[in-house]
């Protein structure tokens, strides 16, 4: 029992290396996955506040102040780089090119050798958020606010569902590939929706409250707004989060499951 | 070890007619058409065989090989290799098989091939001292030891084709399917190649189909020759065999000391071949007139050279690519 535990444990593990060493192949683009989304944080979100906030009369909108609300987008950019490192766009030309044709053969499933893919660019991002975030407590450790332990374990462990949620979505639109020519719209409909949702582009605080209540109802708010407080140490209902979450994993990776099922009767692995 | 009976494949497409409103048009409307790529195919294959499957483009062999491999499902009919059906794509028959595509890497392109055979280890569960033993084995014979560690992207492409052919023997396969595995290489890259295979299939008696159009591969390594053409079994016997598809015929060639007209009445009833200059020429005989014609042309024309030989097999495939009727 071990024995076979250690064999699949060293399937995985071996290609988490892979993907590992692919990364870091190009040099560029890792720096780019370092400092970009602070860029982006930087350059876009700070400025957008900034300017309303200096348009704004009182110190405050709906309750944050100007260093609340960039304290909620630089938790939020956190929550973003542990839970949407992966796409699903080279799975979906892999599989419209034919080259998935590899990963037919060998004796390993196509969703394993992606879900260890999804685990590897995860702990990268884990090692890029805890740089960030030192080198952030360093400077501006006034937004980051107070360090929490319980808060931020809860919130990395929180993000870290978010991201497996991201996982198979991204997975499951990827597969939309045997159907259809381009898939990114897709992702990216979903994607839209989900920053508006989510709470991803302003605090649901904002949000009428008949909408905050049917958005309970949805994965939306665990995907930003939920996570973000927990970094934040104000929201308390973990397991409710947690449960949320896991809940909308199963129905995703069910669908994911489900179209593979059905697209790979669609398969031709064309150019072979 | 392959046994299959009445296999189609058949695939749907829609025709779309050039031009911007064809385009516009097809979001409302689309011709479909189905078509069978290999239609009510029967084959067993034994094992040890090495067996090559002929045809021109988009006959269908590459499609058997497909549903050989378990990457696509049949449309109908049974097939079962080593005992499984492939479309099942169980581990134990994912484990006994390899595929090798010439027209498609199979390594990671970003990383040393080195660590793509580390990869497959694991997907193979082979032990490291095996594994170790097997990769110097395979350097060897193979010459690769020199590029093991460069990424698989800077590889030429013969270097590429030695290192693709190391990562599908690392498991001992049972069962290997190569697609085209010397398609664009030089002559002396095609030539290891196709030494390496003939060793390695002494040495291990793996089964192989093969699939080429280069008849060279072909006469080197297979004793079985199965012939497609449009989706159907054309032919399935000995290599030596296949030569009489077109009849009993010899082909001679003839070196004249000048330009011949190539408009002669005698050269037009034996499918003749010439060279850019007219000086030489090949000339496919039926047996009963051999002595006759090769007699008439040594009188009447400056011949300074001749030969005869069975028909090249290159030469039987042209014929009967040209002209599929012939074995209808």
């Amino acid at each position: 029992m071990m024995t076979a535990i250690r064999i699949e444990f060293l399937k995985w593990f071996q290609t988490m290396k892979v993907t590992w060493s692919e990364v870091f192949v190009y040099r560029f683009n890792f720096l780019l996955m370092v400092i970009g989304p602070m860029l982006v944080l930087f350059f876009i979100k700070y400025n957008v506040w900034s300017s309303i906030y200096q348009g704004a009369s009182g110190q405050e909108i709906n309750g944050y102040t100007f260093e609340e609300m960039v304290s909620y987008h630089l938790w939020f950019m956190i929550v973003s780089m542990l839970s949407m490192a992966y796409s699903g766009q080279d799975l979906a030309e892999d599989i419209r090119l034919g080259r998935i044709s590899s990963y037919l053969i060998y004796p390993i499933n196509f969703w394993q050798f992606n879900t260890a893919r999804f685990l590897s660019i995860e702990c990268i991002q884990v090692g890029i958020v805890l740089i960030t975030l030192s080198t952030t407590y360093l400077g501006f450790s006034h937004i980051l606010g107070e360090f929490n332990p319980s808060a931020f374990f809860a919130g990395f462990a929180i993000s870290f569902l978010v991201g497996v949620f991201w996982f198979t979505i991204q997975y499951t639109t990827g597969l939309l590939a045997f159907w259809f020519e381009e898939t990114w719209t897709f992702r990216v409909l979903f994607q839209i929706i989900a920053h508006f949702l989510s709470g991803a582009i302003i605090p649901l605080d904002f949000y009428p409250s008949w909408l905050v209540a049917i958005l309970d109802y949805s994965p939306f708010p665990t995907l930003a707004y939920v996570p973000v407080k927990i970094f934040l140490g104000s929201y308390t209902e973990l397991w409710k989060a947690a449960f949320t979450l896991l809940f909308w994993i199963i129905i995703s990776a069910g669908i994911a499951a489900w179209v593979w099922k059905r697209g790979l009767k669609l398969y031709t692995a064309a150019g072979m | 070890m392959i046994k299959a009976t009445g296999l189609t494949k058949r695939f749907k497409n829609y025709k779309k007619p050039p031009g911007f409103f064809a385009s516009l048009k097809s979001l409302f409307y689309r011709h479909y058409e189905t078509n069978d790529a290999v239609s009510s195919f029967d084959v067993q294959i034994e094992p040890g065989e090495i067996v090559g499957l002929l045809g021109p483009n988009g006959a269908g062999k590459t499609t058997l090989m497909k549903m050989f491999t378990g990457i696509i499902t049949p449309s109908e009919g049974q097939l079962e290799v080593l005992g499984y059906v492939p479309a099942k794509r169980d581990r134990l028959f994912r484990k006994q098989i390899a595929l090798v595509m010439g027209q498609k890497s199979q390594l990671w392109w970003d990383i040393p091939a080195m660590d793509s055979f580390q990869l497959l280890q694991r997907y193979y569960e082979i032990e490291n001292a095996a594994f170790q033993t097997r990769i110097s084995e395979l350097a060897h014979l193979l010459e690769a030891e020199d590029f093991l560690h460069v990424h698989v992207r800077k590889l030429s492409l013969g270097e590429r084709m030695k290192v693709e052919l190391m990562a599908c023997l690392l498991h001992e396969p049972k069962l290997i399917f190569l697609d085209e595995p010397t398609i664009g290489l030089d002559l002396i890259a095609q030539k290891n190649i196709r030494d390496f295979l003939r060793q390695y299939h002494q040495q291990t008696r793996t089964t192989i189909v093969l699939t080429s159009h280069y008849m060279a591969d072909v006469e080197a390594l297979c004793a079985r020759i199965i012939l497609i053409l449009d989706g159907k079994k054309g032919f399935d016997g000995p290599i030596g065999e296949f030569e009489t598809l077109l009849g009993h015929e010899k082909n001679v060639s003839f070196l004249f000391s000048q330009q011949q007209d190539p408009t002669d009445s005698l050269w037009q009833k034996y499918d003749a071949q010439w060279n850019i200059d007219y000086t030489e020429v090949d000339l496919r005989l039926p047996e009963e007139k051999l002595r006759e014609v090769c007699a008439n042309i040594l009188q009447h024309y400056p011949v300074t050279e001749f030969s005869t030989e069975k028909m090249p097999i290159e030469r039987v495939m042209k014929t009967v690519m040209s002209n599929p009727k012939l074995i209808k």
